[in-house]
């Protein structure tokens, strides 16, 4: 494979031809797969589980088919779908070198960004006033680790983009920056997808 | 423009890739001193501080074990309490696979990966120290359960409920807890690092199939690592939130299923047995053709098998479970998909006894450690697999015989191998030779000694004793082969004395010579110890065991092997390179790391501290992606990069 | 060195020697290869594997030695011939093993479904593993602790499960071992084919006194069990005499909420009241009605009955004699006096029994009450 150390489109040498980062990224990606699948599969579990051992609250044991707000969980879905078309656009920007478009697409990115977990905590909010606190049951507990695990990672995501996003604006950033917009898309699109399977296998398939 | 608050970013210089120094946070650029300890990059020093800690641990979880035989030498001991003989099994096991195994392999790979691909560093320097200084504080972390309250007391496998508040209130679990969460970043991001190491930063000709076995062996290892550890971190979580937060995952009263933690934790932990030993089979791998002046014998087959044994890893986690309540069907697939990952134990074995047959073997320590990898492994190998026979298992498993099983290939097999690294790179990493003498009596002791104690294991978990009592009663025939393992594990602790002595005095010895062992691989194509950048020129590579070949060439009248270089014409021959770019020291990954344990009191103690402990983390991330790998002024190129060297990038 | 070829050798030998010496005695109540039952046979025969490794075992080391003599360093040998495989033999040595294994199969495969099958006929008994000791119930209403009476020569189902933590049933004479697990009920299966006694131990590890939980199981003839299963059924003896008595006082206002006796009385001569909850994290206590028939007590921890009237050691080191006549009265009264200095417990957090700070005359009454439970 490799006589003479292949250059990566950063000009780095390495003997694959792939960036080190980017390998790094996906490798860690990869670990993050076996997370969540963890959190998921500890969700599948006990999803039907929702009487808990505490005592009953006021308005009843808090279930999937009581709490869930589809319509609006598919318009904060559609956000973060959308923030990942900015990021694409962020990226191709940085590659062609349009430095102002990009930090704008980067922005857009992270504003979406927001609004998803702005969603996700008026969500959250109006499942604890119907009851659901997170140690209610086995099935509110699981709920709110694994959005959680997945909120946490988003905010994260948010936080890398803002930076990039100031960063971006004081230092002369060209086209060889490309790469680190392109790792920060890889892990914001990850996030994507896992929401992506998190949305259809907690809140549209029924339990 | 939205300005965010973080440490030392609104004092960063404008223009250019340099990071101007913030306040009086200037790069450290100490070489020699602790300084240059805690705040170096450089692979070598990260690996010998991973081996000194190791061996730390080792003797910890050693005297743990010493009163354990102690209390365990006659029955109804009374050496120590019920509740602390729960904390020292717990901890003994704990200590023992995180804190010592893992970090001595992670020594061994971190010190010879980069030299055995031909490489000057590992791909992202910085975040290997992070590795080892989060690793060092998870594992101090880990421990603190001993002077505050009570070390965790629920067996290294923490089954629930029993690892619940309920049923165990002290801290202890909960250092475990954070604490392994802790360790488990820190290998993770050392598992990332040495795979992008391995794939990207060979050598120019260093194909996949010329690479040595060892590195072949770590690498199957990293991506072990990757892929189990999520898991038992998931599982580390959900404990952590039902001991502090309230949630009942667990507990059986609300619902929970005690068997999750089982799958999880196994899923995790039957591949980590193949991390613990497949290190140690790596460098066995090396050993034996050194000491034999002969080829790895099939190393092809040695290395599909060590990926097949990776692979076959994932399928086999409930065999752990055979009691547990499973039901017949699956009792009986894991039970076969068991027995089927002897085959490429197995290949490895007799691949092993091939590279001796033929061979001119030299006794020097290492090999003898070596040799005896292959018959001790053998052993423990073997209980394993009358282990897979599950109806068999269901006497065996919880009894003496499953701890006689793991002894033998943890003890005989991983420390073994470890042991043969030891002694063969020792003069590689230091420049001075361990005593062969010492060493010898190091040999037998430690041989002696594990079959004294680990054997009669075998014949008591037979005969119904139990594991994981803190006493047994007399009349049930167990007594004298206890006293008889207690006397052994007293002779393993001698034999760990005189590698300690020998280790210590080592430094009187006389200075390197260039290739002491007449080697085959790529770390002893250079000076013993190697320069901070490792090789004076990157040599490219022709061929699998490249150093032999260069050495060695065929005698065009007989067709046997003779030697028409020495060592340091070799070395002489490969020249020098002229732009040679090191990354520069820095401390970011120590204070990243630093954050790591304050945030994990903060979840025990007081919720406050986890805020600290975040922005601690928060902060000094910023602070290391703000910094260029390598200083402008130290003479590197803050964004360049040289032929055939590690990157300056993001890590 | 010769030392070193002739150390190997041994080593490899005598563990084989060792291994087999592990074959059933007398001397080893918890013998796994003691085969005494339907179930326990079962996995006795598929003991030849032990064999198969052993021989394998010694084939290795045979070959380690051989090539340790044979390929040994000579001064100023050549360099040997660099053979880098051989792959017909490779793949040779590949699938050999695996077809071996394949056979190893089919007999573990049939032996765990055999083990899984339940039996056409069977008495069933309830097992339920708590901190720290085994509770027995019979489907007429009799429930014991820490001794579980079967007749001989009959297949028993169980049903097993826990109050707290995961424990293990395991008594490995008659069968290998089944976890028992909150919230989940496990089938398992065991027989004796003679009468006799055979021992267990809690074999998943259950916390402080995991050691502390034991099993004794005894089986008595057909005639001999049916007698034992009528007498259980009947409530308990009424106590006569004068310290019985002052013991069943005492026993209906500090025992009581947490030990069932059935038919015992409190001073008034009222029926005492079982309903209300136990005060134990489990939530239960051993049933105490017919506790002088037992052999044993305190998680089959201590005998009940003793070997010498004259020096009964209160450090007895033998639990596991046959039936004497002689009442531990020493252990049980130091275990009336201070339960947690006797078998490890944490009585402060609900798991194991408390110290009640009894006088030594109230210990003297409650034992010649318990003494009279036959």
């Amino acid at each position: 494979m490799a006589d003479v150390a292949l250059h990566t489109p950063a000009g780095e040498h390495t003997t694959t031809g792939l960036s080190n980062t980017k390998l790094a990224v996906w490798l860690f990606l990869g670990s993050e797969c076996l997370l969540f699948g963890g959190l998921i599969s500890t969700f599948m579990l006990y999803r039907g589980r929702v009487i808990g051992s505490g005592p009953e609250p006021a308005k009843g044991w808090p279930t999937a088919g009581k709490l869930y707000n589809i319509p609006f969980t598919s318009a904060s879905s559609f956000v973060l779908l959308m923030s990942s078309l900015t990021m694409v656009l962020a990226v191709a920007s940085m590659q062609r070198g349009d430095r102002p478009k990009a930090r704008l697409w980067i922005l857009t990115t992270a504003l979406l960004g927001c609004c998803f977990l702005a969603g996700q905590a008026f969500e959250f909010t109006h499942f604890y006033r119907d009851g659901a606190g997170y140690t209610t049951s086995l099935f509110t507990s699981s709920f709110y680790t694994l959005t959680g695990f997945h909120g946490v990672h988003v905010a994260v995501g948010v936080v890398m983009l803002v930076s990039l996003y100031v960063l971006s604006g004081r230092q002369q950033w060209g086209s060889e920056k490309a790469e680190s917009v392109e790792i920060i898309g890889l892990y914001w699109h990850f996030v994507d997808i896992v929401w992506i399977v998190i949305f259809t296998l907690v809140y549209l398939i029924p339990s | 423009m939205a300005l965010i608050e973080r440490k030392g970013q609104l004092e960063l210089g404008d223009g250019g890739d340099r990071a101007e120094p913030i306040g009086v946070f200037t790069r450290p650029m100490a070489e020699t001193g602790w300084r240059s300890w805690v705040t170096t990059v450089d692979h070598k020093k990260i690996a010998i501080m991973y081996g000194v800690s190791a061996i730390f641990f080792f003797v910890v979880g050693g005297i743990e074990a010493l009163l354990i035989r102690l209390q365990l030498a006659q029955p109804n001991g009374k050496v120590v309490s019920a509740q602390l003989y729960n904390e020292l099994f717990t901890m003994h096991g704990t200590t023992m696979i995180f804190l010592f195994v893992i970090p001595i392999g992670a020594a061994f790979m971190n010190y010879f990966i980069p030299l055995q691909v031909g490489a000057r560093d590992v791909a992202f320097p910085r975040l290997n120290a992070f590795s080892f200084w989060a690793f060092i504080f998870g594992a101090i972390f880990l421990n603190l359960g001993w002077f505050l309250g009570g070390a965790a007391d629920g067996g290294w496998f923490m089954y629930a409920p029993n690892s619940g508040t309920l049923f165990s209130p002290s801290h202890g679990i909960d250092f475990w807890t954070l604490g392994l969460i802790i360790t488990g970043i820190a290998s993770t991001a050392g598992a990332v690092n040495l795979i992008v190491t391995v794939l990207n930063m060979r050598a120019p000709g260093m194909k996949i199939m010329r690479m040595p076995v060892f590195t072949w062996m770590s690498l199957v290892v990293q991506f072990l690592l990757v892929f189990a550890l999520p898991v038992i971190t998931v599982a580390l979580f959900l404990l952590m939130f039902q001991r502090n937060f309230g949630a009942t995952f667990f507990n059986p009263d609300a619902g929970a299923d005690p068997l999750l933690w089982q799958h999880l934790f196994w899923l995790f932990g039957h591949p980590e047995v193949y991390i613990l030993i497949l290190p140690a089979f790596g460098i066995v791998s090396e050993v034996l053709p050194v000491f034999s002046k002969k080829p790895l014998f099939g190393y092809p087959f040695v290395v599909f098998s060590g990926a097949a044994i990776g692979f076959m890893g994932w399928g086999v986690w409930a065999h752990h479970m055979f009691a547990s309540g499973l039901g017949p069907i699956s009792v009986a697939v894991f039970s076969i998909t068991t027995m089927f990952i002897a085959v490429p134990t197995g290949v490895k074995i007799i691949n092993w006894i091939a590279t001796m047959w033929g061979g001119r073997l030299r006794l020097t320590t290492s090999m003898l450690f070596a040799i005896g990898l292959i018959g001790m492994f053998t052993i423990g190998g073997l209980s394993g697999v009358t282990h897979a026979v599950s109806p068999a298992d269901l006497q065996q498993t919880d009894t003496y015989y499953v701890v006689a099983h793991f002894h033998y290939v943890l003890f005989g097999g991983a420390i073994f191998g470890f042991f043969a690294g030891f002694y063969y790179w020792w003069p590689k990493v230091f420049g001075r030779m361990l005593s062969e003498r010492l060493g010898k009596w190091n040999f037998w002791l430690m041989l002696i000694g594990m079959n004294l104690t680990f054997g009669p294991m075998h014949i008591v978990g037979l005969q119904g004793q139990p594991r994981r009592t803190y006493r047994y009663a007399p009349g049930m025939g167990f007594d004298m082969w206890n006293k008889v393992e207690s006397v052994g594990a007293f002779i393993i602790a001698l034999g760990v004395l005189v590698f300690l002595i020998n280790a210590i005095q080592s430094r009187k010895h006389k200075a390197y010579e260039l290739d002491p062992w007449d080697a085959r691989t790529l770390e002893w194509m250079t000076t013993s110890p190697p320069q901070p950048h490792n090789f004076d020129a990157i040599p490219t590579v022709h061929t699998l065991d490249e150093f032999f070949h260069r050495k060695y060439d065929e005698d065009p009248a007989t067709g046997a092997m003779i030697k028409v270089k020495e060592a340091d014409q070799v070395l002489e021959e490969m020249g020098r390179d002229e732009h040679i770019h090191m990354p520069s020291p820095s401390y970011w990954p120590i204070a990243v790391a630093f954050g790591l344990p304050i945030l994990a009191f903060g979840v025990i103690y007081s919720h406050i501290l986890i805020v600290v402990g975040a922005l601690m983390v928060l902060g000094s991330l910023y602070g290391w992606a703000m910094e260029p790998a390598t200083e402008p002024d130290s003479g590197g190129h803050g964004g360049d990069v040289a032929p055939s060297t590690e990157l300056v990038s993001h890590g | 060195m010769m030392t070193a070829r002739r150390l190997k050798l041994a080593g490899a030998l005598g563990l084989g020697l060792l291994a087999l010496t592990g074959c059933s005695n007398n001397d080893n109540p918890q013998d796994t290869f003691g085969a005494d039952g339907h179930y326990s046979k079962l996995i006795a025969d598929l003991n030849w594997v032990y064999i198969a490794a052993i021989v394998v075992g010694v084939i290795v080391g045979v070959a380690v030695i051989l090539a340790l003599i044979k390929f040994r360093e000579r001064p100023g040998a050549p360099v040997p011939k660099q053979v880098h495989g051989h792959t017909s033999l490779e793949l040779t040595w590949t699938i050999l093993p695996a077809l071996v294994l394949a056979v190893v199969a089919v007999p573990t495969i049939a032996t765990i479904v055999k083990l899984n099958e339940k039996p056409k006929q069977c008495m069933t008994i309830q097992v339920v593993g708590q901190q720290w000791w085994w509770e027995f119930s019979y489907n007429n209403g009799v429930t014991t602790a820490n001794e579980m009476v079967i007749p001989a020569g009959e297949e028993v189902c169980l049903k097993i499960t826990s109050r707290d933590v995961i424990h293990s049933f395991w008594v490995p004479r008659l069968n290998g071992k089944k976890d028992a697990v909150p919230g989940r009920v496990h089938d398992w299966y065991i027989a004796a084919d003679n009468p006799g006694d055979y021992w267990g131990q809690c074999a998943e590890f259950c916390g402080l006194s995991h050691a502390n939980m034991r099993i004794r199981v005894r089986a008595l003839p057909k005639a001999d069990f049916d007698k034992w299963y009528q007498d259980q059924a009947k409530p308990a003896t009424t106590p006569t005499e004068a310290a019985a008595l002052r013991g069943e006082n005492i026993y209906s206002q500090q025992c009581a909420s947490c030990h069932v006796i059935k038919g015992a009385v409190d001073a008034a001569g009222n029926p005492v009241d079982f309903s209300k909850p136990v005060p134990l994290v489990s939530g239960a206590a051993p049933n105490l009605t017919h506790f002088a028939s037992r052999s044993v007590f305190a998680g089959a921890t201590f005998p009940l009955y003793l070997d010498d009237p004259a020096t009964p050691d209160i450090d007895e080191s033998d639990p596991y004699t046959a039936e004497h006549p002689i009442l531990n009265r020493p252990r049980l009264e130091a275990w009336l006096r201070n339960p947690s200095a006797n078998v490890p417990m944490v009585p402060d957090d609900e798991r194991g029994m408390p110290n009640l700070h009894l006088s030594e005359s109230q210990i003297d009454d409650l034992v010649a009450y318990l003494a009279g439970l036959k």
